[in-house]
């Protein structure tokens, strides 16, 4: 397996501060990698360090095969980036904007910029100043400039950020053609758990600067807590009934029992067959399960809550 | 090359875009502008006795610039106190906007070296700087004739202009460490605040006999044409540069870059 992105117990320490402590990441080429943590927990730190744009206390960062070092150039040729807030100059238009970030990847042709405008819904905003752009469009832009030099790796921070649903939508499905079709890799941090889900082969959750697990899609499946949450007119009789038949349920707020035994949420049917022949029917049955945010906070809270 | 020439081209569309270059200008304008107005209010002592206490200024100023070789001295002390103003002022916007607008961190993981970066931006900066100046130097030679100095030979003229060029040299020198200062106070607040100071500190070792190893006295004291600089002077105006550049280009490569 070709890695993208490798670190090795990479640490970065400000005084007593530890921002980033001994994270090891693999991503591997042509997957969509999401970065989730909660504000502070060390993800724009761990991105500037596999961009050189901070040194690791400790450790070592290797993107497309290469060292990050302060003197090697040569991965930045292949790496689309995008972080935090983007920025524009406010005075140059959306094209000129484009241009300077062409002339900083040399060898891209000057056909490039209006491909991209029109890529990613700029045309209309093409020769419009930045300054008084719109805060999804300067997104757009942002997106625009990471992408600009087809690069083989994009690196990005909250590129939902500012979109609308619409918007959103767009920069998914371009995000995941460029990785179907190009075999491009995706490494993002996101605080958009729901679209992470639907985006991300593999996800990783970075808690006060350490990695607290990483997984892909199929272990989040398993990992996910999942219930029948079932109603009745009576749903204390309901909980009766269901006991004796080995069915041990909690009653939750609502008039409503939750069960977590396997086998009740895997056939339901059975379920409400013993409730109907007891005579208690239900009038809802549910099989409610965990979403990444649910299960992201679930984590979290487990390893120390929020900051 | 084809690196530092799209720096270039980057750098220059960035600085002629914004409204700075427009202001520095009109400033360039105004100062050579306000020193023939001086010269031409004293010798009206109908126009000096209506200007009240700006006519004592006048006197001094028309006292020190009686012919056309004091009146290019006199530009050349504008170029190296308003002019260095100035030029900190290019210096700061350039460096220090990437920073303010949070631009930088697009320059920093790209395949074009820093040091291409930061040197079209010091190129940027000193032909801004340059072009100011001829500024200064056209309206202070068209102000000369219309207040009919004496004394307007070719020869003295063409001294006058070399003086101005080498204390644009000199200004271009000392005030290459606020390029530094513009990055590693990531804006322009502190190093235009600095620039003032210096300004202020100048004067003070300058009266106290310490201006020929001052670097920031020294522009002043070149345009002042008295030849009182030593070789050391014209040497720590060099190092200072020297270090403002290397200051710059390695805070560039080493520092963290967190904006």
């Amino acid at each position: 397996m070709n890695l993208a992105i490798e670190t090795n117990l990479i640490s970065k320490r400000y005084r007593d501060v530890t921002a980033v402590d001994d994270l090891s990441l693999r991503v591997a080429e042509g997957e969509i990698y999401a970065f989730l943590g909660l504000n502070g927990a060390g993800k724009t730190t761990t991105i500037r360090m596999l961009l050189g744009m901070i040194k690791p206390t400790h450790g070592m960062a290797t993107v497309l095969g290469k060292h990050v070092e302060l003197c090697n150039r040569e991965p930045w040729a292949k790496v689309g980036y995008m972080v935090e807030t983007p920025h524009a100059y406010p005075e140059l238009t959306v094209r000129e904007n484009l241009e300077v970030s062409r002339r900083l990847h040399p060898g891209i042709a000057p056909q490039a910029v209006s491909h991209m405008i029109e890529q990613l819904g700029l045309a209309e905003y093409a020769d419009r100043r930045a300054g008084v752009l719109s805060l999804g469009n300067v997104q757009r832009l942002g997106l625009a400039k990471a992408l600009l030099h087809d690069p083989h790796l994009i690196i990005l921070d909250e590129p939902a950020n500012g979109l609308d649903p619409a918007g959103i939508v767009e920069i998914r499905e371009l995000l995941l053609g460029l990785v179907r079709h190009q075999g491009v890799t995706v490494f993002m941090s996101s605080h958009i758990l729901a679209e992470v889900s639907r985006l991300a082969n593999r996800i990783g959750i970075i808690h006060q600067g350490r990695l607290i697990q990483e997984m892909d899609v199929a272990e989040l499946e398993q990992n996910r807590r999942r219930r029948l949450l079932v109603r009745a007119r009576n749903v204390e009789i309901a909980s009766q009934v269901l006991s004796a038949a080995g069915f041990i349920g909690e009653l939750l707020p609502g008039e409503t029992l939750e069960l977590n035994q396997l086998d009740a949420i895997l056939q339901p049917d059975d379920i409400a067959r013993i409730l109907v022949e007891a005579g208690t029917p239900p009038t809802q049955l549910l099989v409610d399960e965990e979403d990444l945010e649910q299960y992201f906070l679930r984590l979290v809270g487990a390893n120390g809550g929020s900051k | 090359m084809k690196n530092i020439q799209d720096m270039l081209w980057v750098e220059w569309r960035k600085a002629v875009s914004s409204k700075i270059p427009l202001w520095t200008a009109i400033c360039s304008i105004f100062m050579p502008l306000a020193i023939a107005f001086l010269i031409f209010a004293a010798r009206n002592p109908e126009i000096s006795q209506k200007l009240g206490l700006i006519s004592v200024k006048a006197n001094l100023v028309a006292y020190s610039s009686t012919n056309w070789s004091s009146y290019l001295g006199l530009t050349g002390m504008i170029i190296a106190a308003g002019g260095f103003f100035l030029f900190v002022l290019a210096v700061s916007w350039i460096f220090g906007r990437e920073f303010a607008d949070g631009t930088v961190k697009d320059m920093l993981a790209v395949p074009v070296q820093r040091s291409s970066i930061l040197l079209a931006k010091l190129i940027v900066a000193a032909i801004w700087f340059i072009l100011l100046t001829i500024v200064i130097l056209i309206v202070s030679l068209i102000m000369g004739a219309v207040i009919n100095l004496p004394g307007g030979s070719f020869d003295t003229i063409l001294q006058g202009i070399f003086l101005v060029l080498i204390t644009d040299c000199l200004v271009i020198a000392v005030s290459l460490p606020f390029a530094l200062v513009a990055s590693a106070g990531r804006g322009y607040i502190l190093p235009l605040g600095l620039a003032v100071l210096t300004l202020i500190l100048t004067n003070v070792v300058a009266i106290a006999g310490w201006g020929n190893y001052f670097p920031w006295a020294i522009p002043g004291i070149f345009a002042q044409g008295k030849n009182t600089l030593t070789a050391v002077s014209y040497l720590i105006a060099f190092v200072t540069g020297l270090a403002g550049m290397a200051g710059t280009y390695f805070w560039w490569k080493y520092a963290d870059q967190n904006r």
